[in-house]
């Protein structure tokens, strides 16, 4: 279980940085270091998901949030409506730069940790994200496309639901898991790590993360995209090899 | 053994997948049909998005059709001048049909309009071999009823641009399996279908061409079609998912041999009962999530801009 070993080594050199913090006077206090098990989800034949781990150490105790934001893009969300008996998408609003993916996880729930209008500036959790719709006519409705934007992305699993916990240790180390699910979205991921003391932010640290398709998976999606006539005429002749030899070899036996 | 899918952009059962495919092929072999108007139906139920459903399996009935067209080819059974109109006709169709695929797709449609053709063509289709193949069987049993007439002239029989097709024996208008090639080809884009089903009536009882050449025309047409439609959707969609088709491929084209040898043993007005019922089982499945009260009333996309 080299991956197992990896993340303890990892905080312990965390540790040792936040003891060295220590020592570089008052400008540095109520820092946080953080780090990920991996900084890359790739994605290959066999990928089901991942779950990274999140560790780090706080120079101080307080409360940590951690949010992970995937890559910002436009979503459209349709309401269905019916007609003569049957079910057909109708009114649709954009929402142009939604992210993709989003998860929050905090150390206490985060009503005690901060106030409402903190959070709301620092947008964390789903319901404040900042989720602004293109113009549309249907203005009276959007906070209704948006609570249905984000609940059905909750159900394919690229929102969370709830706040996931964060574990902390002796008030200076914590850990919490991000999962990322088998269909999560390709692109550059944030991760952000919030240290609040008395309801106040004292300190934050980004850290990126990118999620791509590796290998085989990777070349045939950039392939089907850069080179779309090639790989038609390809898959074509896959598909005719395919049963020309299947005819043959039915043939003979 | 799960296996990510990389257009689809999901990850599946492989084993799930071969045998679905199968499945379907064992039906397709069984019936001597090209399984599509089963396969879409399936790979939409169990979550692959609709387009990459009828982009990949366009792909696959080139596959499953092909064997079949070389055995025919090799029996003398093609009218290899009708199938080049109907296949003229099924290119302008199927090009069009994706050109329209595209465009619904981008006002989000295209799920809609694939679900409510599943319903309309299978239903109306599965209600007629039902009802054919018991009154054949019928007949069958009380050999003393009259016997229908083989041959009607209509109106369609006026059409200019009469063309003399030798292998079927018949001197028609070029239009009509011009038409029929685009109507079908225009299905086939849609559904992700050879459109055999819609094709083999229309040339028996559209065409009036004899049964020992439909098959093999119709199979030799849809080889092209589906070539076509697979191009043009991975060109302008890009919703063909090669991994994806390669698995249903190689399920389907072992199904298939053992259909084969299973159909060669029932008899022909049975078969097209039994046939016509799973038409009509699919056709009600896809029926059900269109009149069936949504989960969720709102659905996400990804939007055309990036």
């Amino acid at each position: 279980m080299a991956r197992a070993g990896n993340p303890i080594a990892a905080v312990l050199a965390a540790l040792i940085s936040v003891a060295a913090l220590q020592g570089a006077g008052p400008a540095a206090a109520q820092s946080i270091v953080a780090d990920l098990s991996h900084r890359e989800v790739a994605i290959s034949t066999g990928f089901t998901g991942e779950t990274l781990l999140l560790f780090g150490a706080t120079e101080g105790e307080g409360d940590i949030v951690v949010t992970v934001t995937g890559p910002r893009r436009e979503e459209i969300v349709r309401r269905k409506q019916r007609v003569a008996g049957i079910w057909v998408n109708g009114a649709s609003i954009i929402f142009p730069d939604a992210p993709a993916y989003y998860r929050v996880a905090a150390s206490r729930p985060l009503a005690d940790i901060a106030g409402a209008a903190l959070l709301d500036r620092l947008q964390i959790g789903p319901e404040r994200l900042d989720l602004d719709a293109d113009l549309t006519p249907l203005i009276g409705e959007i906070a209704r496309f948006r609570e249905a934007l984000i609940r059905n992305k909750q159900r394919i699993e690229l929102y969370g639901t709830g706040v996931s916990e964060i574990s902390i240790l002796r008030g200076r180390l914590f850990r919490t898991s991000i999962p990322f699910p088998a269909n999560v979205p390709t692109g550059e991921y944030l991760v952000t790590v919030y240290l609040f003391k008395d309801g106040r932010l004292v300190s934050r640290e980004n850290t990126p993360l990118a999620v791509r398709k590796v290998g085989l998976e990777a070349q045939i999606y950039r392939f089907a995209h850069d080179q779309a006539p090639l790989y038609g005429a390809i898959a074509i002749g896959i598909a005719l090899l395919a049963g020309w030899l299947a005819g043959v070899i039915f043939r003979r036996t | 053994m799960q296996i990510y899918l990389p257009i689809a952009e999901m990850s599946l059962d492989a084993l799930l997948l071969l045998g679905l495919g199968g499945m379907v092929g064992f039906l397709s072999g069984m019936f001597g049909v090209g399984g599509g108007f089963l396969m879409t139906p399936l790979l939409i139920f169990i979550g692959v998005p609709p387009a990459v459903a009828v982009g990949t399996e366009a792909n696959q009935v080139v596959a499953a059709s092909v064997s079949g067209a070389l055995a025919h080819w090799r029996r003398g059974n093609i009218d290899i001048r009708m199938g080049v109109v109907l296949m003229i006709g099924g290119f302008v169709g199927s090009t069009l049909g994706v050109w329209l695929f595209t465009f619904l797709r981008g006002i989000g449609q295209i799920d809609f309009v694939i679900a409510v053709s599943y319903v309309m063509f299978l239903g109306i289709v599965g209600v007629l071999m039902v009802v054919e193949s018991v009154r054949s069987w019928f007949r069958s049993r009380n050999p003393s009823a009259p016997r229908r007439k083989l041959h009607y002239h209509t109106w369609l029989h006026g059409l200019p641009f009469k063309m003399r097709f030798r292998r079927s024996k018949l001197y028609i208008s070029a239009l009509l399996p011009l038409g029929v090639g685009m109507f079908v080809g225009i299905l086939a884009a849609i559904m992700g279908v050879g459109g055999g089903f819609v094709m083999v009536p229309a040339m028996i009882y559209l065409l009036g061409m004899p049964t020992s050449v439909v098959v093999g025309t119709s199979l030799f047409q849809i080889v092209f079609v589906t070539a076509n439609v697979t191009f043009l959707q991975a060109v302008n969609n890009q919703t063909v998912d090669i991994v994806l088709a390669l698995l249903l491929v190689v399920g389907s084209v072992i199904g298939a041999q053992f259909g084969a040898r299973v159909g060669a043993r029932l008899r022909g007005e049975e078969m097209r009962i039994a046939l016509g019922l799973i038409v009509l089982v699919v056709c009600g499945r896809v029926a059900w999530t269109l009149v069936a009260s949504p989960d969720d009333f709102y659905s996400i996309g990804i939007g055309g801009r990036h």
